[in-house]
């Protein structure tokens, strides 16, 4: 379980490697929110590598979502596998969130 | 000196010569007194300097000749009056002083050994009186003050004390103190420039400030002169290595003297062993706090299981079969049954996103209003936004959310009036349509500010079923970490449509547990059945 950092233009890309739980939630918002405080405004997390999110990971999502907007900048999500995308449809964070399907097309919607 | 009279009894019989071993102990101008000697060995007048050589002096029985033992020791033999007149008394002293020489050599030698001996014998004694505390004791504040108290006496400091290092405030504090006030100690900050006690502990080795060299006034309350400061250390197993937790401090020595190289490898073993008992008092204390954090997880899941209603309370409006197994933490699942006059009955489930204690507060918080909302509220997503006003501080400030689902079920009006936040599995089994998702309008509780949308569906009373469960029993794992999956569930509920919901609930866990296998739990399981 890791999270990897790296900047694609103006947009800071984060992989969520693994999963995304109680356990390693605080360190993904530190690591964004670190971001941010530097001046950063553009966000994608890619969940290619992703398995599994639980209900404290979709929280930490949507808290980052909020905090990333209140300093104007905008959080985009991509790649979520079909279980992912049925829990964001099941639970309407679909509504809460621009998801694309693939990492090039979240970056051309900045 | 037994053996030194035997000797000189001998030499009596041998030449019918007086003879005695004159010693001076104390102050130079003291009287020597008679260490060892024949029976009227004579006192000498004058006990002359060794580069006088022998020389003769008077004595109360006539002149003796006296020469100064060579060596560290103020002694002299002194030989004379003998019985014989036709003797020679330089030639017995020229074979009798190399004598008594090496003999007070070798009684030199063998006293420093026993000096030597006592002193260790000492400090085993003060590490095994340590080891005794230590073993005795998980009172950090009780075992750093009677160790203290032993090193001092070893080594006869008036003051001394122990420095733990505050993490919180990354400050030295005293923990024990001798010969000064504990309170009047104050905490010294590990950067302190001028202290003593704060270099020893950045720089990890021990020093010794001669005199009033570096001299802080911080630290006068436990220094006087000269002072010893060794680090605490812990050394934790690799790779975390050595890692400094204090330092003890001896100042003001009885006798005056400097601290040695020995004092300071003895104190340095005993803040060791004192390192150790910091170490496991820190230990104790996590472990202590762990237990608690246990019990009061155990608390809460009682709390929570205690909080979930009885089934019975809406019949004979609904017949509802539920049931929660949570998981080996204490989890967010819940559900709530309201009557709520006209044979129409509440019906609600959710999930607090996350585990612990907190989510249990929010999820009895959650049950309580709900109750006093689902009263006043007829409309399932007024109910739900009233409870999210209610909610509202309580889920910002701790970043949590509620996934939950509320029904009204009208039995009379035939109707099925629900408002959905976020809930992924809620079903109406019915003869026409079906297995019908009743999906979520709305995010979770907590993630959006806007008001629920109501929606409402046609009910059949004694032949629709009401089929609510949480995402733990859809996502239930067996030991090679398969899901079981929301479709085998829904497939047990229609083979089993025309059970009861008790019959149908007991089927629904069959699959579950026939699927997990005992498999460790990560999240709760949560069904409810309700027909009416």
């Amino acid at each position: 379980m890791s999270f990897s950092i790296k900047k694609d233009g103006e947009v800071v890309v984060v992989d969520v490697e693994g999963q995304l739980i109680v356990g390693n939630r605080q360190e993904l918002k530190q690591k964004v929110l670190d971001e941010l405080e530097r001046g950063e405004r553009k966000f994608l997390i890619d969940f290619s590598q992703t398995g599994y999110i639980d209900s404290s990971g979709l929280g930490v999502l949507v808290s980052l979502s909020k905090k990333i907007r209140e300093q104007g900048g905008e959080l985009r999500l991509a790649n979520l596998n079909d279980d992912l995308k049925t829990l964001f449809e099941l639970t309407k964070l679909d509504t809460l969130f621009q998801i694309a399907d693939t990492r090039e097309r979240a970056l051309q919607s900045f | 000196m037994t053996e030194l009279a035997s000797v000189l009894a001998a030499f009596y019989n041998a030449t019918q010569c007086e003879a005695g071993v004159w010693m001076r102990l104390g102050a130079l101008d003291a009287a020597p007194t008679l260490e060892a000697g024949t029976a009227n060995a004579p006192t000498p007048s004058r006990y002359p300097v060794p580069a006088e050589g022998a020389q003769i002096v008077a004595s109360s029985d006539g002149d003796v000749l006296i020469a100064a033992v060579p060596g560290p020791r103020h002694a002299w033999v002194a030989l004379g009056p003998c019985l014989r007149t036709d003797v020679q008394l330089q030639d017995f002293m020229n074979f009798l002083l190399p004598v008594v020489t090496q003999y007070l050599q070798s009684a030199l030698e063998v006293e420093h050994a026993a000096n030597e001996l006592a002193e260790r014998y000492e400090e085993i004694n003060l590490l095994y009186t340590i080891s005794e505390i230590l073993g005795r004791t998980v009172s950090l504040d009780e075992a750093a003050k009677t160790i203290l108290k032993e090193v001092s006496e070893t080594v006869g400091a008036r003051r001394a004390s122990v420095l733990v290092h505050d993490r919180a405030t990354n400050t030295l504090q005293a923990v024990a103190a001798l010969g000064v006030d504990l309170a009047s100690v104050q905490p010294i900050s590990v950067d302190d420039p001028c202290s003593v006690s704060a270099r020893v502990f950045r720089t990890q080795h021990p020093m010794l400030a001669e005199g009033n060299e570096h001299y802080c006034p911080e630290e006068s309350s436990y220094r006087r002169g000269a002072m010893l400061s060794i680090p605490i250390m812990w050394t934790a197993p690799p790779p975390h290595g050595a890692e400094p937790l204090g330092v003890v401090n001896l100042s003001d020595r009885r006798s005056g003297h400097m601290f040695s190289a020995g004092d300071q490898k003895l104190i340095a073993a005993i803040a060791t062993q004192i390192g150790t008992a910091i170490q496991n008092t820190r230990l104790v204390r996590a472990s202590v706090d762990q237990q608690r954090l246990a019990h009061e997880m155990q608390l809460a899941h009682d709390l929570q299981m205690k909080l979930l209603p009885n089934n019975t309370i809406v019949a004979p409006d609904a017949i509802v079969a539920a049931r929660v197994v949570p998981a080996e933490s204490v989890g967010g699942d819940f559900y709530n049954l309201f009557r709520l006059g006209g044979a129409k009955t509440g019906v609600m489930i959710g999930d607090v996103s996350g585990h612990g204690y907190q989510a249990a507060l929010i999820m009895a918080l959650t049950m309580s209003a709900a109750a006093i909302h689902s009263q006043t509220n007829l409309d399932p997503g007024d109910m739900l936004h009233s409870l999210f006003t209610t909610l509202r501080d309580e889920l910002t400030t701790t970043e949590m959310f509620i996934s939950a689902f509320y029904a009204v079920i009208d039995p009379v009006a035939q109707e099925l009036r629900y408002s959905n936040t976020g809930h992924p599995h809620a079903f109406l089994l019915s003869e026409e349509h079906g297995l019908e998702r009743l999906a979520a309008s709305d995010p979770p509780l907590g993630m959006d500010e806007s008001r629920p949308l109501t929606t409402h569906r046609p009910w059949r009373p004694g032949k629709d079923l009401l089929v609510l469960f949480t995402d733990g029993v859809s996502d239930a794992r067996n030991r090679d970490g398969e899901r079981l999956g929301e479709e085998r569930i829904l497939n047990v509920l229609r083979e089993h449509r025309h059970s009861t919901p008790d019959e149908i609930l007991g089927r629904a866990f069959e699959v579950l547990e026939s699927h997990t296998e005992g498999a460790p739990r990560r999240d709760d399981l949560t069904i409810v059945l309700v027909r009416t």
